[in-house]
């Protein structure tokens, strides 16, 4: 009976953030999403580079969205997004013959691993999924995916956070780096 | 594990599920945590913050310096006097050089007065109304050394008050003489001491 009685939940949901929260975390998160997006269309378009994966998109969330939170500090940004990276690639090699099993170890791998180093970032799974599931063009940058989009994807996203999280009078970022 | 604001156990102030809301609020920016889980955290935080002080708090911040005592061969009249006084339940049997010898608490009087074994209240009342006589001629002419608890149970000065607190459930006592390394008496801790100092250090 125990285990079911856990479904039905033991609290209520936090209270909704003011109104210049949302605005500031739109900003940040227009600002930063741009940056990543601008270079991946304007600048590196002729080479076999890209910079803006899915799993930026759900880092905005945290970066600008949920500062405060333990996900959304620069280690776990940095540590999350470029070790899930490199599990997803190795991934992909490894067992690329069976596309589902290669996915499903990496982001399993990747949470596991990220935990292990006190990095956890939820879209740390994202890059490691995109590594088996994404274009020829993902698959051709090999280890190469670590750095770019992952690494510098994730510095550049970082940069917008810092500049534009500390603007706002009641907020603070980051809570920790390391 | 359960967010239960009426619960047994408690926390030491009662914070209610609409406190923690409104600190949230207060806060603004999103906090990554529900109020169940704030709670736990307090809970359990508190809990650890009462053991770190307990630990940090050893048996010579709390003792009471100035100990009234009675010696080996002062009559149970004398000492019953004392104890009345100063209004003690319990009392330190010292040698000439003030060493520690034994301690005499109303349960050593009780059980001496005929209330075998428990020594309680009630044990000697029941003796009393058996008997139609005065309960305390049993002891009556006896000294301190006829009926005190000895060896004694003591500790030094650095002995930390989380450990005492155990030694007064285990032993079953409510005070124990504090002594110098050479045996001479120094204070006493009772559980009056322990309870005034926690709520001096947490209230």
């Amino acid at each position: 009976m125990q285990y079911f009685k856990k479904m039905k939940g033991v609290t209520s949901s936090p209270p909704r953030v003011s109104f210049s929260e949302m605005l500031w975390s739109w900003g940040g998160s227009f600002l930063g999403i741009a940056a990543v997006a601008l270079i991946h269309y304007k600048i590196l378009p002729e080479s076999d580079l890209v910079m803006i994966i899915g799993s930026f998109g759900a880092s905005a969330v945290l970066i600008y969205g949920a500062i405060r939170s333990p996900l959304a500090q620069p280690r776990n940004l940095m540590g999350g997004h470029m070790i899930s990276a490199v599990i997803g690639v190795a991934a992909f090699k490894l067992l690329g013959a069976s596309m589902p099993l290669a996915a499903a170890v990496a982001v399993a791998t990747a949470i596991f691993a990220m935990h292990a180093t006190k990095t956890l970032h939820p879209p740390g799974g994202a890059t490691a999924l995109i590594a088996v599931i994404g274009s020829a063009k993902i698959h051709a940058l090999g280890f190469w995916y670590v750095l770019v989009p992952a690494g510098l994807g994730a510095v550049v996203m970082l940069a917008v956070a810092l500049l534009i999280n500390n603007l706002a009078p009641r907020r603070r970022y980051p809570e920790f780096w390391f | 594990m359960q967010f239960n604001s009426d619960g047994p156990g408690g926390s030491p102030v009662d914070l209610e599920n609409q406190d923690i809301i409104a600190a949230m609020k207060e806060m603004q920016g999103y906090i990554d945590i529900t109020p169940a889980d704030f709670m736990e955290i307090y809970r359990v935080a508190y809990n650890h913050a009462v053991d770190r002080i307990a630990k940090s708090m050893h048996a010579k911040d709390v003792m009471t310096r100035q100990v009234v005592c009675v010696n080996p061969e002062t009559s149970l009249l004398e000492t019953a006097e004392r104890m009345a006084a100063a209004n003690i339940s319990g009392i330190p049997v010292v040698n000439e050089q003030n060493e520690v010898l034994g301690v005499i608490s109303e349960k050593d009087f009780l059980q001496k007065m005929g209330a075998e074994p428990s020594g309680s209240f009630m044990g000697v009342i029941s003796q009393c109304l058996k008997n139609k006589g005065c309960v305390a001629l049993p002891i009556r002419g006896k000294t301190a050394a006829d009926i005190m608890s000895a060896p004694a149970v003591t500790v030094a000065r650095e002995r930390p008050l989380s450990e005492i607190s155990r030694l007064f459930a285990e032993k079953q006592i409510n005070r124990v003489p504090v002594v110098d390394p050479d045996g001479k008496i120094a204070g006493i801790v009772s559980r009056a001491d322990m309870v005034r100092s926690f709520f001096a250090k947490i209230c």
